[in-house]
Formats: structure tokens, sequence, C-alpha cells
């Protein structure tokens, strides 16, 4: 569905590249994170992608055709979220939304997604009068108003709730499941570990790693067996190989004659594997 | 598509409206007509039309500039190139929407003051020159809104602009600067463009070449303003102000 070639890209007034020589595809009904530190070079791409940065080196088809070719009605395919909520704030909900409604040919049912994140109650208050995850929610509504093709979604998690992540995750495994196709970025890489079907590793422009997060897990996780047991008032932790676990005779001892405490496999988080594989720390200092 | 640009316009008047902007130039119309309407018929025939002419030049440049000011704060634009809308759609309307905004201050005054202190006008003429003269600024104040980084910035240019222009403007009033060589080089000067094509509304103007010289450079000024660097400029302006 989207195919980005060789893409390189430097702003106009920086002098090294931004975006260094990164190649990927995303495949029609697939959503597909991309995930880094700040300032990696995600919303760039994103930027890139949804044809607001111009004079980028590389190609990217949107299905099969290069994007530079589509005129403004490609924007009739796509939902874009930005990094941060964007709206007039001495406007209603309501009359935000349906300013920008007008503009598509294609029209969503706008009442079903703004209850779907809560926010048909106050629809008429002054956006600027939201909260900070009320204007993201309010973000997310925007971005699907035309019922799109395709969504491109700037760390949307980043300033949710735990309840309003989970109502968003489940919104774009829904649209994913109508058939539609998901560019997702973020730093926190925990969030949106579960709905991707692919990721992207990316840090200073480069894109470190592709895998889905399985096989990521697979192929870096570490395979392993860690018990905790209480021993003279103390917990003790011992850590065991996950491979012919059944046999080892300490491991299966400590089972029979402790007082086991937790017992944990060794699932390597994403997180783990990110900072393994790049060797860098993903929570910024923010 | 011309309905989408009709939406983008109404769109613009809306928020002009919703962010005050209308009630500042109401406020600013009412206090020109209060202090016009104390002065005698005779300062009053040579003081409307400087007021008219500041309005449509000085104010429309500041309005425009505010408005963009704003947008560039909320970072709303960047939504705006993410939606099917072109960016000639774009520009247009925000040109189009701020030349009616700015146009109302003025139609109020010159209604006021047909209306009660019985001044002479001739109506096609003086819509041409408010319409042209606004329309002019206007397209200037977003030109000048392209290179200013910050509010303060954007003041700085407008006033710049307005006391480099009003200079000679006053100089030729005031016959300190004479002669038809500097009555045509300073036609130049859009304020005083603006004013040649002003004055012509009112009864008395003798209309000669000028005139028409005023009205042409204005006209073909802005369209080639418009076309050659305002509406290619505007991509990197977003892009600019997106903030995203
Ligand atoms: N408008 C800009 N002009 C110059 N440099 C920029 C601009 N926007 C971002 N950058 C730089 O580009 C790099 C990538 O930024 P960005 O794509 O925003 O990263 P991310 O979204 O992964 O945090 C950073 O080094 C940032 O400083
Ligand atoms: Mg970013």
């Amino acid at each position: 569905m989207f195919k980005v070639e060789n893409l390189k890209y430097s702003y106009p007034k920086g002098e090294s590249d931004v975006i260094n020589d990164i190649s990927f595809d995303i495949a029609k009904g697939e959503i597909f994170g991309f995930l880094g530190p700040s300032g990696a070079g995600k919303s760039t791409t994103q930027k890139i992608m949804i044809k607001i940065l111009e004079n980028f080196e590389g190609t990217i088809y949107y299905n099969g055709k290069d994007i530079t070719e589509f005129s403004d009605e490609f924007y009739e395919d796509i939902g874009v979220s930005f990094e941060m909520p964007i709206h007039f704030s001495k406007m209603t909900a309501m009359e935000n939304i349906d300013f920008f409604l007008k503009l598509y040919k294609n029209k969503g049912d706008i009442e079903a997604l703004m209850r779907r994140v809560d926010l048909w109650e106050d629809r008429d208050k002054m956006v600027g009068e939201y909260s900070k995850g009320m204007k993201i929610r309010l973000n997310i509504v925007r971005a699907m108003l035309n019922n799109p093709n395709m969504l491109f979604l700037d760390e949307p998690t980043n300033g949710l709730d735990p309840m309003n992540a989970m109502i968003l995750k489940d919104m774009v495994r829904e649209f994913k499941e109508a058939g539609g196709t998901v560019f997702i970025t973020s730093h926190i890489m925990s969030d949106i570990d579960q709905i991707c079907d692919r990721v992207a590793f990316i840090v200073e422009g480069k894109i470190i790693e592709m895998d889905t997060p399985r096989n990521l897990k697979i192929k870096y996780g570490k395979r392993s067996m860690t018990l905790e047991y209480k021993e003279n008032g103390e917990t003790v932790t011992v850590e065991f190989p996950l491979d012919g676990i059944g046999k080892n005779e300490e491991f299966l001892n400590l089972l029979q004659t402790k007082k086991i405490e937790t017992l944990h496999s060794g699932e390597t988080t994403l997180e783990d594997i990110f900072i393994k594989v790049t060797g860098v720390q993903l929570k910024d200092a923010e | 598509m011309p309905n989408r640009l009709w939406i983008l316009v109404k769109g613009e008047l809306q928020r002009l409206n919703k962010y005050n902007m209308t009630s500042v130039s109401i406020l600013v119309a009412f206090i020109w007509g209060v202090m016009l309407f104390f002065v005698n018929a005779d300062i009053l025939a040579t003081l409307l039309p400087i007021v008219i002419l500041l309005d449509a030049t000085m104010m429309s440049l500041m309005y425009v500039g505010s408005v963009m000011y704003f947008e560039k704060s909320e970072f709303t634009i960047s939504t705006m190139l993410v939606t099917p809308v072109s960016n000639s759609e774009l520009l247009l309307s925000k040109l189009l929407a701020n030349t009616v905004h700015n146009i109302f201050s003025s139609a109020l005054l010159i209604a006021v003051f047909v209306l009660i202190k019985d001044v002479q006008i001739h109506y096609f003429l003086i819509t041409i020159g408010i319409i042209v003269a606004t329309l002019t600024h206007t397209l200037i104040g977003i030109v000048m809104a392209y290179f200013s980084k910050d509010f303060t910035g954007a003041l700085m240019i407008v006033m710049t602009f307005s006391l480099t222009m009003m200079t000679p403007y006053t100089l030729l009033m005031l016959n300190i600067i004479q002669g038809e060589f500097w009555e045509i080089i300073l036609l130049l000067n859009p304020i005083q463009a603006a004013s040649e094509i002003i004055n012509a509304g009112f009864v008395g103007f003798q209309i000669t070449y000028k005139y028409y010289l005023s009205l042409g450079y204005l006209v073909f000024g802005s369209i080639i303003l418009y076309i050659f660097y305002a509406l290619p400029k505007f991509q990197d302006y977003a892009v600019k102000n997106s903030g995203v």
C-alpha cells in the first residue's frame, strides 16, 4: 500500500540528514509501528509520507503511484493526527469537526466517533476549555472523520490516560479489521507493542531493525526462567536457562523444597529488545 | 471547486468573528466615527478620505497580520494542509475573507457619514477604491506574515512599512514635495496609489491619468504578487508554521 524507498531528508536549514536512507513498506490492512526515541525522525518521516515536506530524496509510492504525482485528492484517502492536538480553540468541538467535514467528499459517522471517544456530551464546549486528554481524543476524531483508507498517527497515545489509551488502541484495531492500514509512531514501546503487526526501530534517521514483535522477541528475547523464593526471611532471586529446564536439577529442587514467591519466564519486552538492538535508551527526559 | 472555496471563506469569516476581530474592527470604526463627528464640515472633507485610506491600508495590514498570528499560534494551518483543499484555495479564501472583513469598517464609516453629515460621494468609485485598496493591502499583509517570526516581528514589519510609506504620502500632501515627477514616482507607493483611487470616490476630486495609473498598478501589482510570490511561497510558510 505504501512503499518507501531510500528516503533521505534534511531540513532546509539543517546541515545533516535527519532521515538517512530508510526503506520500508506497509501492506494493506497492516498496522505498522514506527518506534524510536525523541528526535529519531519519526514525525519527519510521517510529514514526508503525507506530502507536507517536499524536496526529499528517494521515492514513495502509494498504491503503486509516486506520491508526488498525487493532487490534493490524496487527502480524501488518508487521515492524519499530528503529534500535538490542533484545533481552533475558540470554537466548539462540533464547530471544528463540522468545518473540516465539509471539506471532504467522504463523510464518516461523527456521532459514533464522538461517542466512541466519549466526547459527544461535551461536543458544544469550546475546545479551549478541553483538557489535554480531550483534545487528543478530538484529534483522533478529526483524523477519522473522512472514513480514510489509511491512518497516520503520530504518538497518538502520548498524554492519554491508560483507559483512553486502551480505547484508542481498540479503535485502531477495529479500523484495521475494517480493512484500514495504519502508520503509527511512538517513543513508548509498551504502548503500541500489542497492536502492531510489524515494527521498525528508528534511531538517528536510520532503521536499525524491522520485523513482527513476535519474531523480534524470539530473535532477541532472553530464553530464561526467573525464580524468587524466601530463605531465612530474605527473598532470593535465581535465573535458569529455558532450554532443558525440565531436567534442570537445581531448578526442580528449588521448586520442591522452597517457598516460591514468584516464577516468571524471561518474557522480554519490546523495549528491552530496542535497547539491546540499538544501544539507545528510549525514555526521554520529558 | 468554487463550493469548497465558499466553505473556506465562510469558515475564515466565522473565525474572525469568534476570535473577536469583528468586534475590534467595529470598535475602531466607532472611534474614527466619534473623532470625525465633532470636526467641522471643512475639516471633515479632508479628514474622512484620510481616515478611509488609513482604514483600507494600514488597518488592513494590521488585521490580517493579527489573524495570521492567531493562526500561527494555534498551528491550525497544518491541519488544513492535510485536507483535500489546495494551497490556492486556502490562500484565496484567506485573502477574500480578510478583504471582506476589512472593507466592513470602511463601509460602515462611509455609510454613517453619508447619512448624518451629508458627505457627497460617488458610490461606484468609492466602492472600487475601497475594494482595490483593501484587497491589495490585505495581500501585502499576508506576504508580510510570511516574513515575521512572532507577533512583535509582525508588528515591526507593519509599522516600518506604514511609516516608510506614509512619510512620502504626508510630504506630498503638505506640498513639501512638489511637482508632477514626484507625484508619479510616488504612486509606486501602494498607500499613495490607494489614496488616489479612494479620493476619486469623493465629489470634487479631479480624475486624471494618475487615477488610472494607480488603479492599474494596484490591480496588476496584486495579481503579480499573488501569482509569483504569495502562492508559490505559501507551502513554505504553512510548513514552517505547522508546528508539528
Ligand atoms: N522544522 C525543523 N527544522 C530543523 N530541524 C528539525 C525540524 N523538525 C525536526 N527537526 C530535527 O529533525 C530531527 C528529527 O525530528 P523528528 O522527526 O521530530 O523526531 P521524532 O518525531 O522521532 O521525535 C531532530 O533532530 C529534530 O531536531
Ligand atoms: Mg515526533
